[in-house]
């Protein structure tokens, strides 16, 4: 091995899984202190620790370039995993650290400018006779443009950014009236978010299924597929729960969009691991969305799946070693269900809820794995995403992966913050989940709740509340014996109290 | 008001759903499912903090906000809120809801932290129900907050660019039938 030692430029879990595999190769692995997350979980798997807690700039380190390029040259690192987020879709980056003699583990720094810009990409596509929604030929200039383009293609329409992804700069479009504010709206967003505010526009397909297809390639030519994900399970556009593989596909056309999707990355001279996404409309016409030139959230899925690792596969690819599996050799063994805990309040539009985690436990049957950058102490803070964990659990096939999935997630216990547990033990119970029905206009179109109770649990809820109130107001050593009078109790001071009840 | 508690034999919890929980005085740790008891217990230890015990499984619960004889209650991952009446101020409660009648005005409030990136709606302007009237940037998404009601726009408090905290007022809606 010519790596010898890693930079990790990201934070949190994917930080974490990308040090255990190093950890398992034998290469060291270097984590960067923040004065945001000063005790984070993440830099206890680190073989060093770069303090950069003295760093007063107001950018995150994780995405100041020269800055990391510096910590990666001090440090002694002869490679750097970026993680997802943050710069690992930032061809400029990737040169700089080929600049710098630092591997950079990824694709080459050509590869994700073309295949990251989705107007590139669409080109290539089109090229190789990959099947796309219909849309803009390049970028749309302004808003006369995009009247008159989206005329042409047929209402709705989806503005994207170029440089887009994770639903930012992205705007659907009904009505003829609505289009010169959405694309001044999108623009705006995609300036903001990617620093172009080139954005195209693409016909919108109704109620598809996001189906998208891992991929591994080498430096030499050689690329596989590894199946596919199923991420319909959305919220605009951030996705919640992914599954492997995906009920809407047969053998005969997992095939065939395998390939296709094989096809597109070899034009692009691409190596790494990637992913290609499409949409699927109900006919099970695909269409090709974008590729994402990272390893993803939802990665562990696919890695339960087939047994392969895939931050193993991008170091020995950034090692320069040959491609060991061979497309044949990709065998699908059972199903894997994953979903994102976050710290969001399902109660209140999935809104963030930062705060300290006061206590986390997680099932420990086999058939469950959890990806995690948190234990019990360690706080969500609003600077970086609302990740606690991926729960990720395996079955024989779907049913079974479900059921287990049910377990699980009444097992999860944590405290200190609200999470998206209840709409997952809601999503688990719902015939059109179980079903396999669901697209990715489902949370936002037919759920009515968002959330899973017992019928008793609000009772029970309600007899707390009732003994709390008596032990305040009615007890002998009540706090407070006239309730009308307005006051304000911490609510971590009530909480020390019952725990004296 | 009251003076001797000893006297209260009852008290309600009224659910934000309109839902009626009705215990009896003293509170028995005892809870009726169809026509059997099960125990509930509440309690609290160094592993998994405070909990209730019911059916033999641990339901996580804690307190989040509490105010006169109002409880907003967190149990298994979801928030409740209650307001506890003894029978006398149930029933002057239900008189001064009576009494009340229809909203006039609806107030938008920042439903989290974030910056105002655009305000679609003007002061004095109609809006209708669904309309995007603000959008808010917050962790990385934009959010477009609309109109719960058909109205006039009466009151606009924020401007783009702006910072604002969770349940900051944004707009005053006049609301129109």
């Amino acid at each position: 091995m010519g790596i010898k030692r890693i930079l990790i430029a990201n934070r949190g879990e994917i930080a974490v899984r990308i040090m255990k595999t190093a950890r398992r190769m034998g290469i060291e692995t270097v984590a960067i202190k923040t004065a945001v997350e000063p005790s984070a979980l993440y830099l206890s798997y680190a073989d060093f620790v770069y303090d950069n807690t003295d760093d007063d700039s107001e950018i995150p380190v994780f995405l100041n370039i020269d800055r990391i390029i510096e910590i990666a040259l001090k440090t002694g690192a002869d490679a750097l995993h970026p993680g997802y987020g943050f710069l690992a879709e930032n061809a400029y980056f990737a040169q700089k650290c080929l600049d710098n003699n630092i591997e950079f583990i990824g694709p080459s720094p050509d590869s994700i400018y073309k295949i990251g810009n989705k107007t590139i990409a669409r080109k290539i596509a089109l090229a190789n006779n990959i099947p796309m929604a219909t849309g803009s030929q390049g970028n749309i200039a302004n808003e006369e443009e995009a009247v008159k383009i989206a005329e042409k293609i047929g209402y709705p329409v989806i503005i994207k950014a170029a440089s887009g992804g994770g639903g930012r700069g992205m705007r659907i479009v009904r009505k003829p009236e609505d289009i010169e504010k959405m694309f001044i709206i999108a623009s705006k967003e995609a300036e903001k978010a990617f620093n172009d505010p080139s954005v195209f526009i693409e016909k919108y397909i109704e109620n598809p299924k996001h189906i998208e297809f891992q991929i591994i390639g080498d430096k030499k030519g050689n690329i596989i597929h590894l199946g596919e994900r199923e991420c319909s399970i959305q919220r605009k556009h951030q996705k919640l729960l992914e599954e492997a593989p995906s009920c809407a596909l047969d053998e005969k056309l997992r095939e065939e969009m395998g390939n296709v999707a094989v096809k597109l990355v070899k034009a692009a001279g691409y190596y790494s691991a990637g992913t290609v996404e499409f949409l699927l409309d109900s006919d099970k016409n695909y269409y090709f969305m974008e590729m994402n030139t990272r390893i993803q959230v939802e990665h562990p899925v696919t890695e339960e799946i087939t047994g392969i690792d895939l931050i193993e596969q991008q170091i020995r690819v950034a090692n320069g070693e040959e491609l060991q599996l061979k497309q044949e050799d990709i065998k699908i063994n059972g199903w894997a269900i994953e979903c994102r805990i976050n710290a969001e309040d399902v109660q209140a539009g999935f809104a963030p809820n930062p705060g300290k985690i006061e206590k986390i436990y997680f099932p420990d049957d086999d058939y469950v794995r959890v990806d995690t950058g948190v234990i019990a102490g360690s706080v969500i803070v609003p600077n970086y995403d609302s990740m606690i964990a991926k729960l990720i659990v395996k079955g024989k096939d779907r049913k079974e992966a479900i059921k287990h999935c049910k377990l699980a997630l009444d097992k999860v216990w944590i405290k200190g913050t609200k999470t998206t547990l209840p709409f997952f033990r809601m999503l688990v119970r719902h015939p059109k989940f179980t079903g396999g029905t669901f697209t990715t206009s489902f949370i936002e179109k037919e759920l009515t709740q968002y959330f899973y109770n017992s019928e008793y649990e609000e009772m029970l809820a309600a007899w707390f509340a009732t003994k709390l109130f008596i032990e305040e107001n009615l007890s002998e050593n009540s706090i407070n014996l006239n309730f009308n009078e307005s006051r304000e109790i911490d609510p971590w001071l009530l909480n020390k109290r019952i725990s004296q009840i | 008001m009251v003076n001797d508690n000893s006297k209260i034999k009852k008290l309600y919890a009224i659910a934000s759903s309109n839902r009626k929980y009705i215990f009896t005085l003293p509170l028995k740790n005892i809870i009726k499912i169809g026509k059997r008891n099960y125990e509930v217990k509440l309690k609290h230890d160094e592993k998994f903090g405070t909990y209730i015990l019911f059916k033999n499984r641990k339901y996580p619960v804690e307190i989040i906000r509490s105010r006169q004889n109002k409880y907003e209650i967190l149990f298994n991952d979801i928030s409740y809120v209650f307001t506890i009446e003894t029978p006398f101020s149930y029933k002057r409660m239900k008189v001064l809801n009576k009494q009340k009648g229809k909203k006039e005005k609806e107030i938008i409030k920042a439903p989290m932290p974030g910056k105002i990136v655009d305000v679609l709606a003007r002061e004095g302007s109609q809006v209708l129900v669904g309309e995007p009237i603000i959008i808010l940037e917050a962790m990385k998404m934009q959010n477009e907050i609309q109109s719960p009601v058909n109205g006039i726009a009466l009151k606009i408090n924020a401007k783009p660019g702006t910072i604002v905290n969770k349940d900051d007022v944004l707009v005053e809606i006049k609301v129109e039938a």
